[in-house]
């Protein structure tokens, strides 16, 4: 049977989404039932597009879950290949975001820090490679379009000065920035008061930059 | 440029269908294959097997449980009959008078005065099956005391349901926009299909299998309910087949959403007429009720087999043009449905920040634009 497209074709277990999970990305929360509800509708009818902005926040908290619970599951490098997942490359640091995904969620920030937080937040803090990703868009023709830097503040009053081409950005505890970096290449220096990336308090280091540029993602997990 | 949606079958009419009737219990088919038959012709003859209803009569008294034996009408021990009085609250300052009639014929087994329930073991009784519809004897199974009629009817299309088949007389609860909760049911009830409105809540369904109702239609039901009746999960079509004691079909999706316009004022026609739903396979048969339905069924010597649902039939893809009848399935204006008055030429940007092909249509109330993509088309048959 012919079929209309969705934004989550992909994924099979959307009912298996919990729904006070859910709510936990939606503020104001909205009531449990509406949102369960909502959910339901989207596997009735799954090529369905959100009209409002209420509605697009639902979609891209939908999508968080979904790529939590489809994230890599098997930790055991000895075992895998790309780590067993589609949408995260741990080998090379890389969040590979469907390029049709961009029909459904067309701002690029909003759905980069969708994938960030489905796939990236229970992260192993351990490994300090972790604290950088290159954003890739797939389809057929992959596409870089930036990097995603996460930095491990230590407590809440942390601050990351950040270099990107000869200006300076400030980036405190909890906050979540991108920074326009529209080159290939992107030279980045940093310095961090209560912090580090890559294990360290202060480095430079040279990124992938493109559509998105730099995202810098603050947050205390 | 081109835009295409889903296009879904809802309303079947006049098509030659089997219609299956199921006896209740143990016992005998009287009738042959290839006999005539009419709605009030009894086919066949069952003893339904004692079994026990629970009513909770504090919730129908409005009173505290521990009172409920002051209202009752009968000693425990005795045996009721069907519409006799069991128990009976005169009004007064803060309440009007309540009775609560016998809604089979049992023996009063007892009262629980921490719930104020109270349990009635039903009396095995003799029960016969009308056929209920104008057809054909075509096939019988003595074992399964089932017998297969063909015969006229309209066939409605549901989104998703559950429960095997059953049927009964319908009877309409409210409008089609009604919230039906379980003030709605009663034990009168009893064997009938149910027509909701726009959202049926749980307690609305538990009470209605406490009554004996065999069926509900509803435009909606919450997501929490649907999966609790369908074994957990979500998926359609189902994969698996269930049952928690009644048939429910839903027509339009989750959460209230008003029956769609066109299966409403079909099934208002059939308001006190027998119909029988298949929950599972989510198709309401409505029988013809006319004599002169048998000429078009005698005359179908090879009926169509329309048993199960062909999914590739009644869904399909279709271009998008003016005038097309048209459901809104997206989360905005959910349900609504209209003729399509024009589909723009250009994307419009929406305030979800996508761009999106809006096609304008015209409801019975108003005119709204929708993105073509949440748009359904309606095929009438």
């Amino acid at each position: 049977m012919a079929k209309l497209s969705g934004l989550f074709d992909s994924f099979d277990n959307l009912d298996q989404i919990d729904v006070n999970s859910l709510i936990t990305w939606l503020k104001p929360a909205p009531q449990a039932v509406q949102v369960e509800n909502y959910l339901a509708n989207k596997i009735l009818y799954p090529q369905t597009i959100p009209m409002t902005e209420e509605d697009m926040k639902i979609d891209l908290a939908i999508l968080r879950e979904v790529l939590r619970l489809n994230g890599p599951k098997n930790t055991n490098p000895a075992n895998a290949l790309l780590r067993d997942n589609t949408l995260l490359n741990l080998t090379l640091r890389k969040i590979l975001i469907p390029e049709r995904f961009l029909q459904f969620v067309p701002n690029l920030v909003s759905l980069t820090w969708a994938f960030v937080d489905g796939l990236l937040l229970t992260r192993r803090k351990e490994d300090k490679f972790q604290d950088l990703w290159t954003i890739v868009t797939v389809g057929d023709m992959d596409e870089i379009v930036g990097s995603v830097i996460l930095p491990q503040f230590s407590s809440r009053n942390g601050e990351m000065d950040l270099d990107v081409q000869g200006k300076v950005y400030k980036i405190r505890t909890g906050a979540l920035m991108v920074v326009p970096c529209g080159k290939d290449r992107c030279e980045v220096g940093y310095k961090i008061k209560n912090g580090q990336v890559l294990g360290k308090a202060e480095s430079a280091l040279e990124l992938y930059g493109g559509k998105l540029g730099i995202m810098v993602d603050g947050r205390l997990v | 440029m081109k835009q295409f949606v889903p296009q879904r079958v809802r309303v079947e009419k006049d098509v030659i269908v089997r219609i299956a009737r199921v006896l209740s219990g143990k016992g005998t088919i009287s009738v042959s294959v290839n006999q005539e038959v009419k709605p009030s012709d009894i086919i066949g003859t069952s003893n339904i097997s004692s079994g026990f209803r629970i009513l909770n009569l504090a919730t129908l008294l409005g009173v505290n449980p521990k009172d409920v034996g002051k209202y009752l009408k009968r000693d425990l021990g005795q045996r009721i009959y069907k519409g006799e009085l069991l128990a009976y609250k005169p009004g007064g300052i803060f309440g009007g008078k309540k009775a609560v009639i016998a809604p089979t014929d049992g023996l009063l087994d007892f009262l629980n005065p921490q719930s104020g329930e109270m349990k009635m073991t039903v009396l095995p009784k003799k029960s016969d099956l009308p056929a209920g519809v104008f057809g054909i004897i075509e096939s019988i199974d003595q074992e399964k005391g089932k017998v297969t009629i063909i015969a006229q009817a309209s066939r409605i299309y549901g989104m998703f349901g559950s429960g095997k088949l059953r049927d009964g007389i319908l009877e309409v609860l409210g409008k089609r926009e009604s919230l039906v909760d379980n003030s709605f049911i009663s034990p009168k009830s009893e064997g009938h299909i149910l027509l909701s409105g726009s959202l049926i809540y749980k307690n609305a369904i538990s009470e209605s299998i406490s009554c004996g109702v065999n069926g509900i239609i509803t435009g909606g039901i919450n997501a929490k309910d649907y999966r609790a009746m369908a074994g957990g999960r979500l998926s359609f079509p189902k994969k698996l087949e269930n049952d928690i004691g009644i048939s429910v079909v839903v027509t339009e999706g989750f959460g209230s959403i008003p029956m769609g316009l066109d299966i409403d004022d079909f099934l208002l026609q059939y308001n006190n007429r027998f119909v029988s739903i298949d929950g599972n396979n989510r198709i309401i048969d409505l029988p013809s009720y006319e004599e002169s339905s048998m000429a078009r069924v005698r005359s179908t010597k090879l009926p169509p087999i329309q048993d199960g649902v062909d999914l590739e039939q009644i869904n399909k893809i279709t271009e998008l043009q003016p005038g097309a009848y048209v459901r809104v399935v997206g989360n905005s204006y959910a349900g609504e449905q209209g003729k399509v008055l024009a589909i723009d030429e250009s994307l419009t940007l929406l305030p979800s920040g996508l761009s999106s092909m809006l096609s304008t249509i015209e409801t019975k109330r108003r005119k709204i634009k929708v993105p073509v993509v949440n748009l359904e088309a309606i095929e009438y048959i």
